[in-house]
């Protein structure tokens, strides 16, 4: 039925679907296929194990991988090559063995061989011990799963394999989706791993396998599943993937959306079953994560600039020695003939070839000019610091029992020199856990202004809500008047409000202890159907077209007719619902200025560092209603439905009833705004890069003290004005000052590069048009440098996870100090990343800092090094 | 002055609050609160302000202007007397035997300088041979030996090391001792004579033993030891150095000093650093507490020149010395110490007067008069 279709549709938004494809093999030439190198037979193991991939010493045949997690880096075969290579890789040690090797020409040794050898020796093998050492206690996990429904433990699956996942657990290979518990085989993973982003997203499996395959007694059915795979051969392109499957004669495509990649997490799905097509290093994450390199820090490098370095201590010692060499000569020409016993002693060589042989002496001579002792001296403070840090009382954890852990003990002293602090907003500053602190319905403001006083000292009274018996506590909002209004019965307008936030959601619900508890992709929405469930009106359940609300302890029944999904770019998502009347509403829910011009100027949160939502309703004649879902199936049934579909959802969220406005608040951290404080008489700079919007983000600026009162705030378009030097004339009139810039004027004004990041990692996102519009902007990113160096602070909102990443290259190119990114490890990851990636750290050292164990287990299974700092020990590190 | 460190406090509150209400035994991951781990152990920095370094530099000025005076005062009361013998100049007494400079003279030439000593000298007198221009520390001369040899081994006695290449062999036999370092002994021959006012020579007792260091003479050069205890039967089948005029089993008649253990030859191959060097030759030692060892007058030196040192343009000298408390003469460390003491009581006061004009600016520094 058309519901149904929308339905489907509106969780594939913008995607094409499968059945478009269905006479593909009609539509397209066969030559399209000759990339399609990968094959995979379903349940096939002998033909994979064939071809496995085996390995000795640096040696690798063979195709398919498997799928031990190799998180170490050595095996005792490998250890002593690999271990001498890393070591070799250091220029000093080369120097040393040289040395050594001098020192056994006899012609020319001076000090017997050992006087060398043995420190030479000593850090070899002190650093291949750390290294050793380092590599032992790197976890491996291993998890147990489901292979063809015996249990088998990650490294046994192999290519082919029909795999069987449960609700959260991680997926262990790259997968092609073949059907799941949920209707039309729906799959929702999360792959805040992946890309950082934290919201749910569908997959779903091909019609044909998910009609096939369904038939009952399941197993059995997917164990005789002989299908045969084509696909690309791995790759590191996260969010493409090329492919077809063949079976009983019928060839479908597969693309991105029928793939679970490695390191996403299944979630509110209870079963799913999945064909492996890539495992282990051929997994898309393991092509994306560059090779575990020598980590350098500043200091070492330093060193080795010094040490090696031209007009440094190597070439000084060669001129002293050739000076030597000189003098020898001249010794041996004008003086040693002189002498009865020195001339029988040179045996008859020509006094150049002793000059020559004196000069190579020397240098053996002054070798130990060269620190060498400094090398280990550095080892052991790294690792002496490293146990303080693990030591430090202030930076335990007593909620998780976590201390500090120093992952990576070479980088410690890089702590201290940081110039650049760049943090991630939520989670990090603030503590996500949303709070629905406010609402304004019908230009009445409920819940106390928190304008000017601080959450945790204000003492409110708690609701009662005994009445309720869906109530779980937990509401922190104290306004009398909503309840009683609520109860009341006349209200309206209050009643549809909530009505709104109960039905407006893709939240799931579980039930526990009898009463509901929320699944929900963001935690806003969490939190305002927690409100909504506080307040009495509970969402109890959903199906695929009815929602179940309990108002007041009345169970009402809402027909679902149609779900417009949230989007980055419509910000905003509705349902069209059939209330148990019959009568055809549409509620809308989305942020601000998308039905800003609805709002009462006094409503605006944002000014109390307060997320708002707002929340609207339009009626729906049944007319309109007929026509736009017609409209909607047949904009289903076409390729590029995407573009179709927003205008479409456009036609219909029109003409909206604003009923009132939402305000949740996201608290900050114990005792952020002292360290911010600190970190700002310090002279660090600190950047906060966050996805918020300006106001929010100016206001958490100001709460936790980055901005004072007094802070001149600097808008994007001072990159606009004619000459940076008038900025910096402006800038010293003004002592303090801060940038306030957003995503969308960075790609504007510096689009060559963010562009390429986002070409890179976010390939979906159309970037294009704007390098068109406003054409190479050479100088335009070290503008934006020059003038952030002249603000104490600089608030980057409204960022997307790869803008991040892309401010994080920016300051790294601009600057020579050191940059310290903090994140909680969700949607920071490519920002973290990207000043661990080794393709990126050709410049700059990355700050490998993990401050717990708490950080992704899957950062460790990739090898990212990621060191995502858990977030309230993060803040502690700063406090101390 | 001195800052430590503020003493972390224990927030107790969580120690019995956190933890799963189950109670299992979760071992708490709390990092110990030692002074140790927490980095509460005491702790000294020094803060650098006037009010310490003006008293530093005073200190170090009046502490190091006496000793450099004291040293200075010892240094010159040592008496110290150099005889150039060399015979360069033809009207110098050894110019004949200068010009003689084969190494394997039969007859000896012997030549005399006359010197005078216009103030005694006191308690014991040390005499030294100098050498200048010749180069002990030429790199391939001082590895020119054979240690294992010279220690008596009886092996390295018959077979020498490499090392002493070419002075290893001579005529198919291993030489003792081998190398270069030997091979260009020092062989002059100095004696004394004191002549009396009233025409007679009297021969000053130099003593042989005791120039050498304890450790040379009977850890690190031993005779070798044979079934005989005759030095000529051990040494039997090795030749002697080609610049030698004996072999080495004959240097001395005393049996204490002859052989590899002979003092003169342990002083030579402890070879000097600098072309020119002096080695200890003999001891006067003081012989009544009345009379000085050396009185005022008129000395004969007679030398056996046997040494060339023409073709290197080296010198030879004869020095008479006695020593202090600390060594022989040398003003270098008392100038030094009084150098030091003066910059460091001119920087004090300097520092002084600075601090006294500009100093109040500075809110920390204090100082005390």
């Amino acid at each position: 039925t058309s519901v149904e279709h929308t339905l489907c549709h509106s969780h594939t938004v913008g995607e094409p679907e499968q059945h478009v494809f269905g006479l593909w093999e009609e539509t397209r030439a066969p030559e399209d296929l000759h990339y399609l190198s990968w094959e995979v037979r379903a349940n096939d193991r002998r033909f994979h194990q064939r071809q496995q991939r085996r390995s000795f010493l640096c040696f690798e045949w063979g195709k398919y991988a498997d799928n031990a997690v190799r998180s170490y880096k050595y095996t005792p075969l490998t250890f002593l090559p690999l271990s001498l290579y890393e070591q070799f890789q250091r220029i000093a040690n080369v120097y040393f063995l040289l040395m050594v090797i001098l020192q056994c020409v006899p012609a020319i040794s001076t000090l017997p061989w050992y006087t060398t050898m043995l420190p030479l020796l000593t850090v070899l093998s002190v650093r291949g011990l750390k290294d050793l050492a380092d590599d032992l206690v790197r976890p491996r996990p291993d998890f147990p799963l489901h292979r063809s429904f015996t249990s088998v433990r990650w490294r046994d699956v192999c290519v082919g394999d029909v795999l069987r996942l449960r609700k959260d657990q991680i997926v262990p290979a790259d997968l092609l989706l073949l059907r799941t518990s949920e209707p039309h085989s729906l799959c929702y993973v999360e792959t805040s791993d992946i890309d950082g982003e934290t919201n749910l997203k569908f997959r779903q499996a091909l019609g044909i396998t998910h009609h096939e395959l369904s038939s009952e007694p399941v197993e059995p059915t997917l164990l005789a599943f002989d299908a045969c795979v084509w696909c690309e051969q791995p790759n590191s392109r996260l969010h493409s993937f090329k492919g077809v499957l063949e079976w009983k004669g019928v060839r479908h495509l597969l693309d991105t959306d029928h793939i679970l990649l490695r390191g996403t997490v299944l979630r509110n799905t209870d079963i799913a079953y999945g064909l492996t097509l890539y495992t282990g290093a051929d997994s898309k994450i393991l092509q994306n994560c560059g090779r575990l390199s020598v980590k350098t820090t500043q200091m070492e490098r330093i060193l080795n600039r010094v040490v090696i370095g031209v007009r440094k201590i190597v070439l000084l010692l060669l001129m002293v020695s050739l000076l030597l060499a000189v003098g020898a000569g001249i010794f041996e020409a004008q003086v040693a003939p002189r002498f009865e016993v020195l001339s029988a002693l040179g045996a008859g060589r020509s006094p150049a070839y002793k000059a020559f042989l004196t000069f190579w002496g020397y240098v053996i001579l002054l070798s130990p000019a060269m620190p060498m002792s400094l090398y280990i001296s550095f080892e052991v403070v790294h690792m002496i610091h490293s146990l303080f840090i693990g030591w430090d009382l202030d930076l335990y954890d007593a909620g998780s029992n976590t201390p500090a852990q120093a992952h990576s003990t070479a980088l410690n002293e890089e702590l201290g020199q940081v110039g650049y602090l760049l943090s991630d907003k939520t989670g990090t500053l603030t503590e996500n856990r949303l709070l629905f602190r406010q609402c304004c319905i019908a230009g009445v403001l409920y819940g106390l202004s928190q304008r000017h006083t601080d959450t945790r000292t204000t003492q409110h009274t708690p609701l009662d809500l005994s009445w309720n018996p869906f109530s779980r506590g937990g509401l922190q909002f104290s306004d009398q008047r909503l309840v009683d209004k609520l109860r009341d019965q006349d209200s309206t307008e209050v009643r549809e409000f909530f009505t709104v936030l109960a039905l407006c959601h893709t939240v799931m619900a579980e039930w526990k202890d009898g009463t509901p508890v929320y699944q929900a992709a963001s935690p806003d929405e969490e939190a305002l159907v927690g409100a909504a469930r506080e307040m009495g009106w509970v969402f109890l359940s959903r199906t695929r077209d009815s929602l179940t609300l309990s108002e007041l302890s009345h169970i009402r029944h809402y027909q679902l007719l149609a779900l417009l999904d949230f989007t980055s770019q419509r910000r905003r998502m509705s349902v069209v619902v059939r209330d148990p009347e019959g009568v055809l509403k549409l509620y809308c829910k989305g942020a601000d200025i998308v039905i800003l011009e609805r709002l009462r100027q006094d409503c605006l949160y944002a000014q109390g560092c307060l997320r708002t939502l707002c929340v609207a309703v339009r009626s729906v004649s049944e007319e309109l209603w007929e026509e736009w879902s017609r409209a909607l199936a047949k904009a289903a049934m076409m390729t590029q439905c995407g573009a179709v579909l927003d205008t479409l959802y456009d036609s219909m969220e029109r003409e909206l009833t604003l009923l009132g406005v939402t305000a949740i608040e996201d608290r900050l951290q114990e005792g952020v705004p002292e360290t911010i404080a600190t970190l700002k008489q310090a002279g660090i700079k600190v950047w906060v890069l966050t996805g918020d919007k300006r106001e929010t983000a100016v206001n958490i600026g100001y709460a936790c003290r980055l901005l004072d009162p007094d802070t001149q705030l600097l808008q994007g378009e001072e990159l606009r004005s004619s000459s940076l030097l008038k900025v910096t004339e402006k800038r010293r009139k003004h002592s303090t000052s801060a940038l306030v810039i957003t995503g969308p004027e960075l790609v504007q004004y510096i689009p060559n590069y963010f562009s390429t990041i986002l070409q890179r990692h976010w390939p979906c996102t159309n970037t294009r048009s704007n390098n068109q519009a406003f054409g190479e902007q050479p100088g335009w990113d070290g503008r934006f440098m020059a003038l952030s160096k002249l603000c104490q602070s600089v608030l980057c909102c409204r960022m997307t996870p790869g803008q991040k990443a892309g401010v994080v290259q920016l300051v790294r190119k601009h600057t020579s100090s050191i940059t310290m990114a903090i994140g909680d490890g969700a949607n920071d990851v490519n920002m973290i990343k990207m000043l661990s990636c080794s393709t990126f750290c050709t410049k700059q050292v990355p700050l490998l800092w993990c401050m717990s164990g708490l950080r992704s287990t899957m950062a460790s299974v990739h090898r990212s090094e990621s060191q995502a700092c858990e977030s309230d020990l993060s803040t502690q590190i700063w406090a101390s | 002055m001195a800052s430590g460190y503020s003493a972390k406090e224990e927030d107790g509150h969580h120690s019995g609050a956190l933890g799963p209400a189950g109670g299992a035994a979760v071992r708490s991951r709390k990092p110990d609160n030692t002074a140790f781990k927490q980095q509460r152990l005491p702790a000294w920095q020094p803060i650098l302000t006037a009010g310490t370094v003006l008293p530093a530099f005073f200190i170090i000025g009046l502490l190091f202007i006496p000793i450099g005076i004291g040293l200075y005062v010892t240094s010159n009361n040592i008496r110290e007397l150099q005889i150039d013998y060399t015979g360069t100049e033809s009207s110098s007494p050894c110019f004949a035997c200068s010009q003689n400079y084969s190494w394997n003279m039969t007859t000896p030439c012997v030549c005399s300088v006359s010197f005078s000593l216009d103030q005694p000298f006191e308690s014991n007198v040390f005499m030294y041979y100098g050498l200048s221009n010749f180069y002990q520390n030429h790199r391939r001369y001082v590895k020119s030996r054979d240690d294992s040899q010279l220690n008596g081994n009886l092996n390295s006695l018959k077979e020498p090391s490499k090392e002493c290449e070419p002075y290893r062999t001579n005529d198919g036999k291993p030489i003792a001792p081998c190398g270069a370092i030997a091979n260009s002994l020092f062989n002059d021959t100095l004696a004394l004579y004191y002549n009396d006012p009233n025409g007679t020579e009297t021969q000053i007792q130099l003593v042989k033993r005791g120039i050498a260091w304890w450790t040379d003479k009977h850890v690190k050069f031993r005779n070798p030891v044979g079934d005989d205890s005759n030095l000529t039967a051990i040494f039997q089948g090795t030749a002697k150095p080609v610049n030698w005029q004996k072999p080495v089993y004959e240097l001395d008649s005393d049996p204490e000093n002859n052989g590899f253990i002979n003092e003169d030859l342990i002083v030579w191959m402890r070879t000097a650093a600098l072309p020119t060097f002096r080695k200890l030759y003999r001891i006067i030692e003081k012989n009544s507490s009345t009379s000085p060892t050396l009185p005022r007058g008129n000395y004969t030196l007679k030398i056996t020149y046997n040494y060339p040192v023409r073709s290197f343009e080296g010198r030879k000298r004869m020095i008479l010395s006695t020593i202090s408390w600390m060594g022989g003469k040398n003003p270098f460390l008392g100038i030094a110490y009084i150098t030091v003491g003066s910059i460091c009581f001119f920087l004090g006061v300097v520092l002084l007067i600075i601090h006294h004009k500009y100093g109040s600016r500075s809110s920390s520094a204090d100082l005390t008069h």
